[in-house]
């Protein structure tokens, strides 16, 4: 038993050195002089080269504020729907956010496309942030309701009918009672919501309007162009830029 | 009591109806219309883009992609199961190692991508060390080809193994496995006759979460197969650019969607409860 | 809520940021010289957004709907006709355009606008072959890449009009051509290629020519002259059989509500300082003889963006592919890839 454990420890050890080591990697060669793969010499000057980069700049301020405003809306339109689902089951909408969840990004992306181009024959709706903000809020209902929605099974539905016998109205049982007990999660629903926002290129590429580049598609054009180091030194900005994103929230979530 | 939940509900269902449905309906309309001269649309209704699609060379194409999905899918269940099986034993740091497995997952899919088109190229990484080493005298061609794409697929939906993994073998009574031994069984007998018949929701929830991205995968094979195979999501997103065919697009996203319901249809009636 | 109400002013500060009139402009990517844009917006008192794309087809799918919001785009000439049939180009007013008259005499009337009505030649580029001067003896020619000593080393690139004109190429055929069987040989020929092929790749290519991972790839003039630029080792040629040529194009989408500083801004393209700056930073040829006559002697007779008369004849404008043809050239696309 004992030496299956270690065996076990070591095997899951590479597992999570496989995960992360090729973007150690990447961070490493951002420090790297030369372009190519052989070590020549420390060197910052590709993060500079980065950071001024007015292309790079507008994509990475467009895909926060994309980021924030799809996050705020999606999150508090899903964690309303899981409160509502939860309550009572509607298996249209269920139905409907799952199958949202499991559409290829392409199809999602093109139908979103033709949506918008179909729509514009009666109502002048140009491409731009608006229509990439729409399309994320709308691929991130589904994970913030499946996160709120199985942190709402945890919670006791008792507590809140001891609150309307206490004669508080729905309103108040849901704000005083069940919202601070599924807070985690709705955190935590919020930082996914994030995530997926920030990181998506097929969708967003197909439906941004001129003045709205994302981070993700500015990098696609520097990759598509061959190795560049400015695209390391992105990687690792957004990598450790996260990254502590996520141990801040632990931390938060824990005290 | 229904009066809040139809409130609570109504942005979800004005999301939902005209910004997934609504553009959903456009598509399938759009897969029986014609392509006009150019490109376009001309409203001409034909089903003629479904008949095109019975044709053997999008059916292999089909056929590629499943394989190639159902390849990434085992590897990862592969690779996820024993890392599920180790976190879930360990009572400590079970949060810290959680972290590391979806930290990866955090950061850009692209970035994942590009990591590993960085280490396979003939002048990258993997190659010049080997080369220094002395292994190989050539580079070995470890780029642009499927093996590399199951690879970066592998690598992006790994975390999406491990934790439905992780959530059923977490629920498991240790007691279980301690009882299967005083019986006589080796540790590996014990896996697999005891453990994985009961975490067999968390196997198929992994197995659907990581499945379906990568039968519809586009940007995997397009940078790390070097536009030499073409799997389903490349040919849609052909049609919408380069072929400017909406309507035979159109179709072909919707017989992927058909076949993606049909599998969960298939998996989900095993289990109780769905996802949501 | 007050974090609701600071994130909309927060959104709204941001688009209200300068009232100047803003003209949208979409091209190819490092088309342009740097200071060419700041020059036209400091002259003319406007702002200018500017995008840049990697594919016509990419560019299409963008503005295919009418809405995506650009005034200006480049085109390659094969895509005039399409845009124009799908209504989507806004007529040119030559009163507007004083400066067309600085264009060389083979643009002035080209075949795919005989009047210069919807669209202005800008630079031009053309698909050959770009090589690693190891290679001995070089490949001059289409069939050469179907040579089996570089297997593994070469790539294509990753675009059906020049993947299939090659391979109509090497046939001897016209790289417009819409001959069924015609078309049908090249697939053959494609089908052979591809198992010597690394793989499929358009500006990516430079990249690894360069660092050596291949020997020879397809590859468009303006950017083989940047990966000469990098590498003294490579080389780039005009195949024997004859290559596609692509002019680009500046038209004005008809969507666009600021036509009148769209003309003026294809008019500012078309001065000769102007279009000499771009053409040298792009390192491309120029349509514009005024410009060609400013710029430094060494680029002017550069070989491989200003070839000699012989090599130009065996040149041949891509033309727009007819609907049908249109389909039977991506069937045999998805062919090759799928092999």
């Amino acid at each position: 038993m004992k030496r299956s454990g270690r065996m076990l420890a070591i095997y899951a050890g590479l597992a999570l050195l496989f995960l992360h080591l090729p973007l150690l990697i990447l961070a490493i060669f951002s420090f790297n002089v030369s372009p190519f793969t052989v070590w020549q010499g420390f060197s910052l000057h590709w993060y500079y080269a980065a950071f001024q980069d007015p292309e790079l700049a507008e994509s990475a301020w467009n895909s926060i504020v994309i980021a924030i405003v799809s996050t705020v809306a999606s999150t508090v339109i899903g964690t309303l729907c899981a409160y509502g689902l939860w309550k009572r089951n509607s298996p249209v909408l269920s139905n409907s956010l799952y199958l949202s969840l499991v559409t290829p990004e392409i199809v999602t992306g093109i139908s979103l496309l033709a949506f918008y181009q179909w729509i514009f024959r009666f109502w002048h709706v140009q491409l731009g942030m608006h229509t990439v903000i729409l399309a994320h809020i709308s691929f991130s209902i589904a994970f913030v309701v499946i996160v709120v929605m199985a942190r709402l099974r945890t919670m006791d539905a008792t507590l809140e009918e001891a609150a309307l016998d206490l004669g508080a109205n729905e309103w108040q049982a849901f704000r005083l009672v069940t919202l601070p007990g599924i807070w985690p999660g709705v955190i935590a629903a919020a930082l996914l919501a994030f995530t997926v926002s920030f990181d998506d290129y097929v969708i967003t590429s197909l439906v941004a309007g001129v003045d709205s580049e994302t981070l993700p598609m500015a990098i696609y054009a520097l990759a598509r162009r061959g190795v560049s180091p400015v695209v390391n030194a992105i990687s690792a900005l957004i990598v450790f830029g996260l990254g502590a994103l996520i141990v801040i929230s632990e931390r938060l979530r824990a005290a | 009591m229904t009066r809040l939940r139809s409130w609570f509900l109504a942005p979800s269902w004005a999301v939902m109806l005209s910004l997934f449905l609504a553009p959903l309906l456009v598509i399938v309309v759009y897969s029986f219309l014609t392509r006009g001269a150019y490109g376009g649309i001309i409203v001409a209704w034909t089903t003629e883009s479904y008949r095109r699609l019975a044709d053997p060379l999008y059916l292999t194409i089909l056929g590629r992609s499943f394989w190639i999905a159902a390849l990434a899918t085992v590897f990862s269940l592969i690779l996820g199961f024993p890392l599920a099986l180790f976190i879930s034993r360990s009572a400590s740091r079970k949060n810290l190692y959680l972290s590391l497995v979806i930290l990866p997952f955090w950061t850009s899919f692209l970035v994942r991508t590009y990591a590993w088109m960085f280490l396979l190229r003939d002048t990258g990484l993997i190659n010049t060390l080997l080369e220094r080493i002395g292994i190989i005298r050539d580079p070995l061609p470890l780029l642009y080809n499927n093996g590399a794409v199951v690879l970066g697929l592998v690598y992006s939906y790994l975390p999406f193994m491990v934790l439905p993994l992780y959530a059923a073998l977490e629920r498991l009574d240790p007691n279980l496995l301690e009882a299967a031994a005083d019986l006589g069984a080796r540790p590996l007998t014990a896996l697999f006759r005891v453990v994985v018949p009961l975490c067999g929701p968390g196997i198929r929830a992994g197995l659907v979460l990581v499945f379906i991205p990568c039968l519809g995968a586009y940007l995997t094979p397009d940078l790390l197969g070097g536009g030499k195979s073409v799997m389903v999501g490349n040919l849609i997103q052909n049609q919408f650019t380069n072929a400017r065919d909406w309507p035979f697009g159109s179709a072909a996203s919707l017989v992927l969607m058909a076949l993606v319901m049909l599998l969960l249809l298939a998996s989900v009636r095993r289990d109780a409860k769905g996802l949501l | 809520m007050n974090r609701r109400a600071f994130l909309a002013t927060a959104a709204s500060l941001t688009a209200c940021r300068d009232s100047r009139p803003r003209l949208n402009v979409f091209n190819w990517s490092t088309y342009i010289a740097p200071d060419t844009v700041p020059k036209f917006e400091s002259e003319f008192g406007v702002r200018v957004r500017y995008g840049v794309y990697e594919s016509n087809e990419e560019m299409l799918a963008r503005v295919m709907g009418g809405n995506s919001g650009c005034d200006i785009v480049f085109p390659t000439s094969y895509i005039v006709a399409p845009m124009l049939a799908n209504d989507l180009l806004a007529p040119l007013d030559h009163k507007l355009l004083p400066n067309l008259g600085q264009l060389e005499a083979r643009f002035q009337a080209p075949d795919w606008d005989l009047q210069l009505r919807w669209s202005v030649p800008y630079m031009v580029t053309a698909a050959g072959i770009a090589y690693n001067r190891k290679l001995v003896p070089p490949p001059l020619a289409w069939a050469d890449l179907w040579n089996e000593r570089l297997r593994g080393r070469m790539t294509m690139l990753d675009d059906p009009f020049d993947l299939i004109g090659a391979c109509l190429k090497k046939l001897g055929y016209s790289v417009n051509s819409s001959d069924p069987a015609q078309l049908q040989q090249a697939q053959g020929a494609g089908l052979q290629q591809k198992p010597l092929l690394r793989a499929y790749l358009n500006a990516e290519a430079r990249d690894q020519l360069v660092s050596g991972d291949i020997l020879a790839a397809q590859m468009w003039n303006t950017t083989a002259q940047q990966a000469m630029d990098s590498s003294a080792q490579v080389a780039f040629a005009y195949p024997i059989e004859g290559y596609a040529v692509y002019p680009d194009c500046s038209v004005i989408l008809r969507e666009s509500k600021r036509p009148e500083l769209a003309h003026r801004f294809l008019n500012f393209l078309l001065r000769p300082d102007i279009a000499a700056a771009n053409a040298l930073v792009a390192r491309t040829t120029t349509t514009n003889a005024g410009a060609r006559k400013l710029v430094p002697p060494a680029f002017r007779d550069n070989p491989t963006l200003y070839p000699a008369p012989d090599v130009i004849a065996r040149g041949e404008w891509a033309r727009t592919v007819s609907p049908l043809s249109q389909r039977l050239r991506d069937r045999i696309w998805t062919e090759i890839k799928s092999a």
